[in-house]
């Protein structure tokens, strides 16, 4: 059993939480210029690293807030819990971001906003 | 704090507990039971959902002068503010005061990014007093119910034999705990068979 720091609530045991699978998976915006096996990478393909893996968590039990933590698969050791939103802040949890195969996805590079779309916004404002 | 109480009255009013028996197993070791558990039947119960500038609002009504921290209870009186995350509170207030209580706040709440919502009949709560309180608990939940962890004026949402409920823990060795209505008789009968070997009683 995990002992995991709530950010909110401070250290509950597992099972009052719910693991909601690999965090940083951005919906692709321009999603019409993706190929079907593009735009399935976003959809249906997760990771299942052995060694550190980041992952979205949530108190469900008690805040109900989600939160992310970096997790060791095999030693189950937790190197990081961090706000949704924002990327890990330890060199581990950097690394392991960098490192995932979804950094060099079509998808992934389609969930930024395209340059030209941003031009256009501003000539409107 | 002061504890949560109906002040010895049962207002009127089918509840969650309505048909369970009232019932004591008595205590092997002689002396009082070691778990005694009341209905606190229709207590109020508003759940708000907000940030801090709800708190001139509920100061107002409550007279508290802060909203809890995490994992705090503040309490003035009969009105008890628990902590349920970073932008939910419960107030608990006396039974029957909840109707005017709700359209109160939800009025002064106008213009503020508030929601106010009277919860009183989906929550069950319950006393549960007796020296045994935190040994019974402990059985079913995965919490530190030690005193000097979780102590006076402290409250947590957590499991407790599968169920999910807010614990809240009161100066005497005492709890106040919320449940859904759904779930009470459950818990109820739940506590009784944990409490058995420490001599138990429901006192509806
Ligand atoms: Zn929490």
């Amino acid at each position: 059993m995990l002992l995991i720091t709530c950010p909110h609530c401070g250290p509950r045991d597992e099972s009052e939480f719910s693991c909601g699978g690999e965090a940083h998976i951005a919906r692709p915006l321009a999603e019409n210029n993706l190929t079907d096996a593009e735009f399935a990478d976003y959809l249906f393909l997760r990771d299942n690293p052995k060694g550190l893996f980041l992952e979205r968590w949530r108190h469900a039990a008690g805040c109900r807030r989600w939160f992310n933590m970096a997790r060791d698969t095999v030693t189950h050791e937790i190197v990081e819990i961090y706000p949704m939103g924002s990327g890990p802040a330890s060199q581990a949890g950097k690394a392991a971001h960098a490192a995932s195969w979804r950094r060099d996805t079509a998808a992934e590079a389609a969930a930024k906003p395209a340059p030209k779309a941003r031009a256009k916004k501003e000539q409107v404002s | 704090m002061a504890s949560v109480s109906n002040e010895g009255q049962r207002p009127p009013g089918r509840t969650a507990l309505t048909d369970m028996t009232v019932m004591t197993h008595d205590n092997p070791d002689g002396g009082k039971p070691g778990l005694v558990i009341t209905e606190l039947a229709h207590l109020g119960k508003i759940n708000l959902r907000g940030g801090s500038d709800m708190l001139p609002v509920i100061s107002n009504h409550t007279g508290c002068s802060a909203l809890p921290d995490n994992n705090r209870v503040v309490s003035v009186g009969d009105r008890h503010i628990v902590w349920l995350g970073p932008d939910e509170f419960l107030l608990l207030c006396a039974a029957g005061s909840e109707t005017h209580l709700h359209s109160q706040l939800t009025l002064d709440m106008a213009g503020i990014h508030a929601a106010v919502t009277n919860v009183t009949d989906s929550l069950c709560a319950l006393s549960l007093r007796g020296k045994a309180v935190r040994r019974v608990l402990a059985k079913g939940c995965a919490l530190d119910l030690h005193s000097s962890k979780f102590g006076t004026g402290d409250c947590a949402q957590t499991m407790l034999a599968h169920a999910a409920v807010t614990l809240i823990a009161h100066d005497a060795p005492g709890f106040t705990l919320v449940c859904r209505t759904s779930f009470a008789p459950y818990v109820t009968e739940w506590l009784m068979d944990a409490g058995l070997e420490f001599g138990a009683s429901f006192r509806g």
